[in-house]
């Protein structure tokens, strides 16, 4: 793990020099975090290189931190190195939120001490100490997708259920949430029935087990759909592992590498994800541009993001308060380009 | 405590068949489905990796302490012989299982020569290396997960080969395995010298001191054992589940500590029996995996109602302890020779 390297008192001048209205430089010095949920999940690592490859290309002088907490301390870690970034004089946090509302306070904390929090991957619900928030994809175009796979996968009719992460992950039940909503207002969708939902906290053995409870519950059902990367590689092996695979399929949202063989031996015919170093790149270069005050971080200003283009600030029509920005779009993969896509 | 009658571990292990037998049936009735070869199926696999912790953790408290870090060493092995056999496919089965228990071994050396060397408390000890191994794992790991696919085929498949089946009932090599550590373990305990010395030390360890028994090197073994059976369930966690991410086996201390405690080990040291913590174990599994299917109790309550299973079992044991203590206190003069009934007052006494 690196350390901060620049002295604090430096960036906070430079940062003061910044408010004061001197014209951003490309070349300022921002000291930035980058807070996943916990370490040692692979598509934080790929958001990290995403962030590096931004960090190299803007030069800027200012050090990136990859910092998180151990899976167990989730929390209580995200907060505190949060706290901590903002009495060291980080200049901006970027966390991928695993503390639903409890980070709130901390993180308005840290913006009265100049701290920016930019939000990526999950958010913080309601929208409190928040600058703004890189989202994925369209929270209600994953309702969508993942209505349509599960259409796709049994053919118009039959039971589900859902294996998420934990019960208080913004993401997954915002992605949830629009799902329910996309099959109760679309009369396409009304052969399918959700009969439960439930959660393998992002571990295999949980995520396994529950995905077998499931079978057993309800001997008709004929999917899983887990919108999360641990849950839909556990639940394809749960399947496989018992031979369930031709009567319960797998879907949802999971990485090529992971999933290539599930999908390839028809256990997971489809799945989608959105590319992680991409919400990393992008989610740098906004960073850096609310800091050098180059963007100010409000409703319809536009900035360019290196190599992924233009994109606009808007209201997060998915929480009732905060901005977002939005990068999409998702990736379907099958048996056709899942292959492609695991290199 | 064979001359006693009824033993209290006797009684023990009848009453958690019981329960046991109970809570089957009290599921039976809530659940659709229940009763099918897959409940055995799925709950016999489950227990074969916590079984094996679990007598490891019993080992660890017998001799009056406690080891905090198998979640820990369960994933750090799985991890390290995932990569491994990553690396290198062609080695054989028994090296890879040996390199396993011996890596566990190692981090219980760990352990235990911070709490027989330098007598620090074992629950301080192993939280703070629960911690620090975990955090091994995270840094060593670089966030990569070990996946199923660079494994070699006989890893994933050892998880799911039968031994043979009985109707629907398979009963897995798995199973069968963790089974004959169990029964070793008991043969250990209850015939070796070696073994009771576990039970001497956690006893009366002023005692067992006098009688010439080495308890730096008790304690030591106590915790060398409970790392290398952990890192043994850490093989077991890696051939069924395949993708282990740094998460691997968070929550196992508990786990295990409940199996222990509700299999009537005392939490004092002492006393108890590894086949009533192959009874815990099961018990627990079988609820846990039960409450997931019984729709009355959310996910939040799970852990709580493990929770509560422990702490009625603690308070259950303090209860017939001190029963039991007063019984033997009035027939005291036709046990006053009965060397073995001696430690189990001691921890009682201790008691505040």
């Amino acid at each position: 793990m690196t350390r901060l390297s620049a002295s604090a008192s430096a960036v906070a001048l430079a940062l003061a020099a910044a408010l004061a209205g001197a014209p951003a430089s490309a070349q300022e010095a921002v000291d930035m975090v980058l807070l996943p949920k916990f370490l040692g999940i692979a598509v934080f690592d790929q958001a990290h290189r995403g962030a590096q490859e931004a960090h190299a290309e803007i030069g800027n002088p200012g050090a990136l931190e990859f910092l998180g907490p151990t899976p167990e301390n989730s929390v209580a870690g995200q907060i505190e190195i949060l706290t901590t970034a903002a009495s060291n004089g980080v200049d901006v946090v970027m966390l991928s939120n695993n503390a639903g509302d409890q980070i709130a306070p901390a993180a308005q904390a840290a913006q009265e001490a100049g701290t920016r929090v930019v939000t990526w991957d999950s958010p913080i619900p309601s929208g409190q100490g928040e600058s703004l928030f890189v989202a994925q994809v369209d929270f209600a175009e994953t309702g969508r997708v993942m209505a349509d796979m599960a259409h796709s996968i049994m053919g118009g009719e039959g039971q589900f259920a859902i294996l998420s992460a934990s019960p208080d992950a913004a993401n997954q039940n915002a992605w949830i949430a629009s799902m329910q909503e996309v099959l109760a207002s679309d009369e396409k969708y009304a052969g399918l029935e959700l009969v439960e939902i439930v959660y393998g906290n992002d571990q295999s053995e949980e995520s396994y087990n529950r995905a077998l409870a499931l079978v057993d519950s309800h001997p008709d059902l004929e999917l899983i759909m887990a919108p999360t990367t641990v849950g839909i590689q556990a639940a394809a092996k749960a399947m496989q592992d018992e031979g369930l695979c031709d009567r319960v399929k797998v879907s949802g949202l999971g990485l090529p590498a992971e999933m290539v063989s599930y999908t390839l031996n028809g256990c997971a015919p489809e799945f989608a994800l959105w590319s992680f170093v991409d919400l990393g790149y992008l989610t740098y270069y906004v960073s850096y541009l609310l800091a050098t005050g180059a963007i100010q971080g409000v409703e319809g200003e536009t900035f360019e993001a290196g190599r992924l283009g233009s994109y606009t600030i808007e209201k997060d029509p998915t929480r009732e308060n905060g901005l977002r920005v939005l990068m999409g779009p998702f990736t379907v993969y099958t048996a056709e380009n899942v292959e492609a896509a695991a290199q | 405590m064979r001359n006693g009658g009824l033993s209290s571990g006797t009684l023990r292990l009848i009453a958690l068949m019981g329960v046991f037998g109970l809570v089957v049936i009290f599921f039976a009735t809530q659940i659709d489905n229940y009763l099918r070869a897959s409940l055995f199926n799925r709950t016999s696999t489950s227990v074969a990796i916590i079984l094996p912790i679990a007598v490891g953790q019993a080992f660890v408290v017998l001799t009056r302490n406690i080891d905090l870090s198998v979640g820990s060493i369960v994933g750090c092995t799985a991890y390290g012989i995932g990569g491994l056999l990553a690396a290198f496919p062609d080695l054989p089965p028994p090296v890879a299982v040996a390199a396993a228990v011996a890596m566990g071994a190692l981090f219980g050396t760990v352990n235990g020569l911070l709490v027989s060397r330098f007598g620090l408390p074992s629950i301080i000890v192993t939280l703070g290396t629960l911690a620090i191994f975990r955090s091994l794992l995270v840094q060593g790991s670089g966030g990569a997960s070990i996946t199923t696919a660079s494994l070699p085929a006989w890893v994933p498949a050892f998880a799911q080969a039968n031994a043979f089946t009985l109707g629907g009932l398979q009963i897995r090599w798995m199973v069968l395995a963790a089974l004959a550590v169990t029964l070793l373990a008991h043969l250990v305990l209850t015939r070796l010298r070696v073994g009771r010395q576990f039970h001497a030390a956690g006893s009366n360890p002023d005692a067992a001191a006098f009688a010439g028994i080495d308890l730096r090197a008790t304690v030591l073994r106590a915790f060398v054992i409970s790392g290398a059976l952990a890192g043994l369930a850490g093989f077991f966690f890696l051939a069924r589940f395949g993708n282990i991410t740094v998460v691997a086996g968070l929550g196992f201390e508990l786990k295990s500590v409940g199996a222990v405690v509700v299999g009537g080990v005392n939490i004092f040291g002492g006393s108890g029996s590894v086949l009533g913590v192959l009874m815990g174990a099961a018990l627990i599994d079988l609820i846990d995996a039960s409450l997931v299917r019984w729709p009355l109790v959310s996910e939040f309550w799970r852990e709580a109602v493990l929770g509560f299973l422990i702490l009625a079992a603690v308070a259950l044991d303090a209860a017939l302890a001190r029963r039991l203590m007063r019984r033997r206190a009035r027939r005291q003069p036709e046990h006053g020779t009965a060397p073995a009934a001696a430690p189990a007052a001691m921890p009682e006494d201790a008691r505040p």
